[in-house]
């Protein structure tokens, strides 16, 4: 049944490249009103795929047994955006920043999705990663990929000291330990001459992987794409890498624990699950997401300063986990997504960027408070 | 040897009022033992404090001749006391067979290390606990093997008990606590419940059980020793027999008849 096999790869490749076209053509525009548009197209046909009970069945049939296919054809388009974008590189810096803001959500899905912790001070785990790599390679010229495994750590263990005071309250003042703990760090880098202050460390070094510096543009192909791609690439690599880790912990005892200890924590102590170092844990790795996401952020931008890392960052990330959804990393990605692209589109509502979030936040709490993509049931294949 | 469980003198005082007061209490391996008295007299306190949720202001807890005052919940659930709950705490938004395997989580041991490097050992892992989970649920019921994967929290109230006890008893463990398990079911359902703990009390040999109830019948059939606490405080022990004609439980349960208002 070869033929039959390759028509229903075509036709899966086509609708991934439908919606891949699509996006690119949404991120190329810059008129409101063509950007709301496309908006309520792709709200329309979300809808209609809800809607569209046969239609939808065999759609996801269809990607279910062909998910190699898949999954390498959304790859390889995925590569190919720096090329389509080589005209406009700021549209390649806002995929950057989108990758990195995936990062943050989901380390902070760790604790908010799966374990139901309220973790307000991301940002300051990805302002400690990204103070520590600059400042390593500002003073002791520490290479950039060094910085990211000292970055992490580091973040890491600021994970570790908020998490202690933490373990001793509960839900809301847990959330209000971490608010404190965010703004103690922001003061903290504004404070300490070391730090630079309030304005921070210019200069920071772009990395370099085999004598190309991260600064140039990337030639690939025969084509010079902008500096930006070198970026892109990288941030691909660790989103990729962060999905993987993501899904390992997600699908294990682990994963399965923090479930347990968001829908009933004294039911999770009865059982035998020691919750403070569960927490602990989504504590620390969370912070390591942060920081790893600071090192990029860091020496991309070349200059960081502490208004990068105040609270609203924070907010921001936790806003598009409770969107995207709670513990899926597919829908976590499509939150920090969509959180980052669209203030860049509507560029005109900048001014009332943060009362859009909230309202984001208060809907999404109110009637879907699983987030847009819920959690998936676990379901474990037996060789029988 | 010392026996599986005995506290003395267990108290605990919330403010002035003591809800469990000075209670002897004793349970042996292979025993199974009833714990009743009317509402509010303290019987899922005791539970409370045999798990570690409260902590005794007086009195001793020795499980296998250990001490079990002042440690934590978890270590205690991971000696092996396992109980269930009067208004049932499922793991509501997960899977039947997920709550059943988080039951095992005391005899699992792989680390997060474990979960993100060795993939095979976390595979493995996972692979024993839902042969074990789903034999288990199939000894209480095959439609619960059937509807594993379905969410916790939607099904009916009977079904949810049964993946309750299935999840306590995942835990190999040595003492199982019992809270109203059968408080809102039918008489048919009632029975299918004291036939269920006919078959955990074979199938785990040595198994201790202390089960609350306010429903005499699965009392009379089940526990071979009975305990009535009435305000905190242990009032009666012994056959169901000899508690049901104890004329102190009685006035406990019925209150006491009125003294005639004669000079």
């Amino acid at each position: 049944m070869f033929p039959r096999t390759i028509g229903r790869a075509i036709l899966l490749l086509s609708v991934e490249a439908f919606f891949f076209i699509l996006f690119a053509a949404f991120m190329k525009t810059y008129d409101t009103g063509k950007v709301i548009a496309f908006l309520l197209f792709f709200i329309g046909v979300g809808v209609m795929f809800k809607k569209w009970n046969r239609g939808r069945l065999a759609l996801t049939d269809l990607f279910k047994e062909m998910k190699i296919v898949a999954g390498v054809g959304f790859v390889l388009m995925l590569l190919t955006l720096p090329f389509i974008f080589q005209s406009s590189p700021y549209l390649i810096h806002i995929c950057v920043m989108a990758g990195l803001f995936a990062i943050l959500a989901l380390g902070l899905n760790f604790q908010l999705g799966s374990t139901n912790v309220v973790n307000f001070a991301t940002a300051a785990s990805y302002g400690i990663g990204a103070y520590a790599s600059a400042l390593l390679a500002v003073h002791f010229h520490i290479s950039f990929w060094l910085g990211l495994l000292v970055g992490g750590s580091l973040a890491s263990l600021f994970g570790l000291l908020l998490g202690i005071p933490c373990m001793k309250t509960k839900d809301y003042y847990l959330s209000l330990v971490t608010i404190a703990f965010g703004l103690i760090v922001y003061i903290l880098l504004v404070n300490f001459s070391w730090t630079g202050g309030p304005n921070g460390i210019p200069n920071i070094p772009p990395p370099s992987l085999f004598g190309h510096s991260f600064k140039d543009p990337l030639s690939l192909f025969g084509y010079q794409l902008p500096f930006q791609s070198n970026y892109y690439y990288l941030i691909f690599v660790l989103v990729g890498g962060s999905i993987f880790v993501a899904h390992r912990l997600h699908h294990s005892r682990v994963g399965l624990t923090w479930n347990a200890i968001r829908e009933d924590e004294i039911a999770a102590r009865c059982h035998g699950i020691d919750v403070t170092w569960y927490k602990i844990l989504a504590f620390c790795i969370d912070a390591f997401f942060g920081g790893v996401a600071g090192t990029v952020y860091s020496h991309y931008i070349g200059f960081i300063s502490p208004e990068n890392f105040a609270f609203i960052v924070s907010v921001v990330v936790v806003t598009m986990v409770i969107l995207g959804g709670m513990d899926n990393v597919f829908g976590v990605i499509i939150g920090a997504i969509l959180l980052t692209i669209l203030p860049e589109k509507f560029r005109a509502f900048e001014d009332f960027r943060v009362l859009i979030y909230g309202v984001i936040v208060v809907t999404m709490l109110m009637f879907r408070p699983q987030g847009l993509f819920p959690q998936k049931m676990r379901i474990y294949k037996r060789e029988s | 040897m010392a026996r599986l469980l005995e506290t003395e003198k267990l108290t605990i005082r919330f403010g002035g009022l003591a809800a469990v007061n000075e209670v002897d209490f004793t349970i042996d391996r292979g025993e199974a033992i009833g714990l009743i008295g009317p509402n509010g007299s303290g019987k899922t306190t005791f539970f409370n404090l045999l798990t570690g949720i409260y902590k005794p202001t007086g009195g001793v807890i020795r499980y296998c001749g250990e001490s079990l005052v002042g440690l934590p919940t978890f270590k205690i659930a991971k000696q092996g006391v396992a109980r269930t709950f009067q208004n049932n705490r499922l793991f509501l938004n997960l899977t039947v067979l997920d709550n059943v395997l988080i039951g095992m989580h005391s005899h699992q041991d792989s680390t997060w290390f474990d979960a993100v490097f060795r993939r095979s050992y976390v595979e493995r892992e996972v692979e024993q606990g839902v042969e074990k989970g789903l034999k288990l649920l199939s000894q209480f019921s095959q439609d619960l093997v059937k509807n594993c994967y379905q969410r916790a929290g939607d099904l009916p109230q009977a079904d949810r008990r049964k993946v309750e006890i299935c999840r306590a008893l995942a835990s190999n463990p040595r003492l199982l606590l019992l809270d109203e398990p059968s408080a809102g079911m039918t008489p048919a359902e009632t029975d299918e419940l004291m036939e269920d703990i006919r078959k955990v009390r074979q199938q785990i040999g040595g198994i201790g059980i202390i089960i609350i109830e306010h429903d005499m019948a699965v009392i009379r059939e089940v526990a071979e020793r009975v305990v009535v606490l009435n305000y905190g405080r242990k009032i009666a022990e012994g056959t169901f027999q000899a508690i049901s004609n104890n004329e102190l439980v009685l006035e406990a349960y019925l209150g006491r008849e009125e003294q005639d208002a004669q000079a």
